[in-house]
């Protein structure tokens, strides 16, 4: 009775409080367009409360920004928005406006700043390991063969295929890169990338690089699990044809750039061999052929580069041609679909981190928008009813927006303080942009130049230039850095996952890496119990 | 008689005015790049060997060679090997236009450096055709020794008034075989992209260059004042 009485007394002054509060808020406040969007988006947000979501998808795409952190989709979409002649702050890009989010820790077992292999195989695989490993647990010691077997974990791509929906994976990097490789591969060393660059022994003891383990996908995950019957990948599309082919010029593409194309030293034809393995399949190496894959095709290998695809901007200047991140995503939707039961799609957008790491703000954002695109391509040409759809990075990069530039200064611009027209300066006089690294190669004026890492052929300038007269808008500047560094590092701070779909919302909170996994594997139901 | 003379001509390597039937495009030569400096009584020198294919070149110094490649699309791609520890680290090609001269890189100074200077004398015959450029900047003089014919430096110097350098070719040889398998010893070194070296630092030779630094300059050590190779080619 006492408990009953003090309830309803609560109740009575929150209503009495909440009227009250009401009757004080100005109309200018009320009027606001700020207050009344963001009340919009309460309300959207209280109607989605109110529901009762689908925790069940028949299709998964995980969407990895490589070095994608926090900092670079702050940016990113400020670019975006300043590109279509907006002041670019109030903008998303296209998976920030998915319901869900959660906040994702990064640390490797062994790291506190963790790599792409590492996070990608937590990630992919529900347990977290060790720097520059693939597929396997922390037992593993990086470089020793004979420490792989009895650590390798399963992947939601193994799991996927063995429910027997549709899968893919594609990147922008070399096929065989840290992040791919990760939903395929088990290996002691992520360098591990063709014969040629393992250790003999390595090779001596039975363990298969990275490329021959991505050709056999099919064979050794039917060998790992007696009765295990798979139909192998439908889609594979990135870069790395030098880890497939013999370090012969005979075996040389349309697309090579240099005069022995392969780097294997083994003779084995690796794209000859999965063209043997699959009769129904395409093999491609340039956007002519890419062009040529309908919808119908059973299963396409498409390798577009020697080593990393071109960056987004830099992508005109590649010998023969190769698809957009957009591109390549739609398609393996329209392959992937022809599976009733479902697929699982991952696509890496991989020189964000790359550009980053040359220290080159232009291309990292500018690769982030694509990728953002690709994206929004997804969301298009899939039915949320049925596919959850979730954007993650794997490391963030030593990004910083710094300083007190105004509302709609360019992000890649100098600090124009509120008020100003005029760079502002620092204490040595000279003015500074708002991006930045803490470390790496820092200041470059590359002018037009779009391949970032063009960078590399200069020395590190650590600390201030003076930036008068250089045009950082530009896509061949680069960034001043504080501590001179070879190469511009990950950073260690949280990333993000944003969430669409059927089991989104179990996004939420701040989260470690390997949950990511389970999200997956909830909605897909991979692992029957 | 004449007919004679005729055939000996195209046949000697040596013998032609308008011929040299040396495959120049094959070449290991031997150079020495001496700095003196003005009231110093010694000059310091250093040797670097120059190899060269139709489509690559290297400077190949006591630990460092800095290999280039010109690639199908005429980009070109530099290429850093360790002969030490057995390594490399391959560059991304520029794209940036102007920045790109093939031949400053496969005859150490480039057609159009040659053709701003004023050529001054002209000695010999066939390969062994000399000429001699000179060009005066401001306050240096370069002058150049230049075997036509076989597309090489013979001698080279920029001189200052308080420093004087000096490219000197030793031997020179032209074997094909020898200089292909040089160039395949290299090329089976383990090589990195320098767009993987963030993701490695883990490995301990790629933790050393790191922690080293750029190496600024390559085995032949031979750049202007302001750190341009010789001859206007790109800053490496």
């Amino acid at each position: 009775m006492k408990i009953n009485k003090i309830a309803t007394a609560i109740g009575l002054t929150l209503a009495l409080s909440a009227g009250a509060n009401a009757g004080v808020l100005p109309d200018n406040q009320m009027n606001s367009n700020w207050y009344s969007a963001a009340q919009a988006k309460l309300t959207s947000k209280e109607m989605m409360a109110n529901a009762t979501p689908a925790t069940k998808a028949k299709n998964v795409i995980l969407f990895v920004g490589d070095g994608m952190g926090i900092s670079t989709l702050t940016a990113a979409r400020i670019l975006a928005g300043q590109k279509q002649g907006a002041l670019g702050e109030e903008g998303f890009l296209s998976f920030e406006e998915f319901p869900y989010s959660a906040q994702i820790k990064t640390y490797n077992v062994d790291a506190q700043t963790p790599d792409s292999a590492g996070t990608m195989t937590a990630i992919i695989s529900g347990v977290k390991t060790d720097v520059g490993v693939i597929g396997v647990n922390e037992d593993i010691e990086r470089g020793k063969c004979a420490t792989v077997a009895g650590n390798e974990l399963i992947t939601a791509t193994e799991l996927a295929e063995i429910k027997g929906l549709a899968t893919g994976i594609i990147s922008t990097a070399r096929i065989t890169h840290a992040t791919p490789a990760a939903t395929y591969a088990k290996s002691a060393d992520r360098n591990w990338e063709d014969i040629s660059d393992m250790p003999e022994d390595a090779v001596t003891a039975g363990c298969e690089d990275i490329a021959s383990q991505l050709v056999n996908f099919e064979k050794n995950l039917e060998a790992r699990f007696a009765g295990v019957d798979v139909d192998g990948l439908e889609v594979v599309m990135g870069g790395g044809r030098r880890h497939f082919l013999p370090k012969d010029a005979a075996f040389n593409s349309n697309d090579a750039m240099s005069a022995v194309e392969g780097d294997r030293t083994d003779e084995r034809d690796l794209t000859a061999q999965w063209q043997q393995m699959y009769s129904d399949g395409k093999y491609i190496t340039d956007q002519a052929g890419f062009d040529k894959i309908s919808g119908d095709t059973k299963r396409v290998f498409g390798l577009f580069n020697e080593s990393h695809m071109q960056y987004e901007a830099d992508r005109s200047n590649d010998i023969a041609g190769e698809p957009s991140l957009t591109q390549m995503t739609t398609k393996a939707i329209d392959i992937l679909k022809n599976n009733e039961k479902g697929f699982f799609l991952t696509v890496e957008s991989g020189r964000i981190d790359h550009a980053h790491h040359a220290g080159n703000a232009y291309n990292a954002l500018n690769d982030t928008i694509e990728f953002a695109n690709a994206v929004k391509a997804a969301v298009e040409n899939t039915d949320p009813n049925e596919t959850l759809i979730l954007v993650t990075a794997d490391h963030s990069h030593v990004f910083t927006i710094a300083g007190y530039p105004k509302r709609g200064n360019p992000i890649l611009g100098q600090v124009v303080g509120v008020g100003r027209n005029t760079p502002t300066v620092a204490k040595d006089g000279m003015p500074y942009t708002t991006v930045g690294y803490v470390n790496g190669l820092g200041f470059r004026d590359l002018g037009n130049e779009t391949n970032a890492d063009a960078s590399y052929l200069e020395k590190a300038v650590a600390g201030r230039v003076g930036l008068s007269g250089i045009d950082t808008l530009a896509p061949g500047f680069h960034q001043e850095a504080t501590i001179p560094l070879s190469s511009e590092t990950h950073a260690g701070e949280d990333i993000s996952l944003h969430a669409k779909g059927p089991g989104a919302q179990l996004a939420q909170g701040v989260v470690e890496q390997n949950v990511i996994f389970h999200i997956i594997s909830q909605a897909l139901e991979l692992i029957e119990e | 008689m004449k007919t004679i003379i005729l055939s000996l001509a195209l046949i000697s390597p040596l013998a032609s005015a308008a011929q040299c039937a040396l495959d120049s495009q094959y070449v290991q030569a031997s150079y020495q790049v001496s700095k003196q400096v003005a009231g110093k009584a010694v000059a310091e020198s250093q040797q670097f060997t120059l190899w060269r294919t139709p489509h690559q070149v290297a400077e190949q110094g006591i630990e460092l060679v800095e290999v280039w490649q010109q690639l199908s699309n005429q980009q070109i791609r530099p290429i850093r090997y360790f002969q030490t520890q057995q390594r490399g680290i391959e560059y991304q090609p520029s794209e940036v236009q102007g920045q790109q001269n093939w031949s400053t890189k496969y005859q150490l100074v480039s057609d159009d450096f040659i053709a701003k200077m004023t050529l001054t004398d002209e000695q010999g015959d066939g390969c062994e055709k000399i000429q001699h450029y000179q060009l005066v900047q401001g306050d240096t003089t370069i002058e150049l020794a230049w075997l036509v014919n076989q597309k090489l430096v013979s001698a080279m110097s920029i001189g200052k008034a308080q420093l004087t350098q000096t490219l000197t070719l030793g031997t020179v040889d032209f074997k094909k075989d020898p200089i292909q398998q040089q160039f395949a010893l290299w090329d089976a070194y383990q090589t990195t992209d320098y767009a993987d070296i963030g993701d490695n630092e883990g490995d301990p030779f790629l933790a050393k260059m790191i922690n080293l630094g750029f190496i600024e300059h390559g085995a032949s050590g031979f750049y202007d004042t302001n750190g341009k190779a010789l001859g206007g080619g790109h800053s490496h």
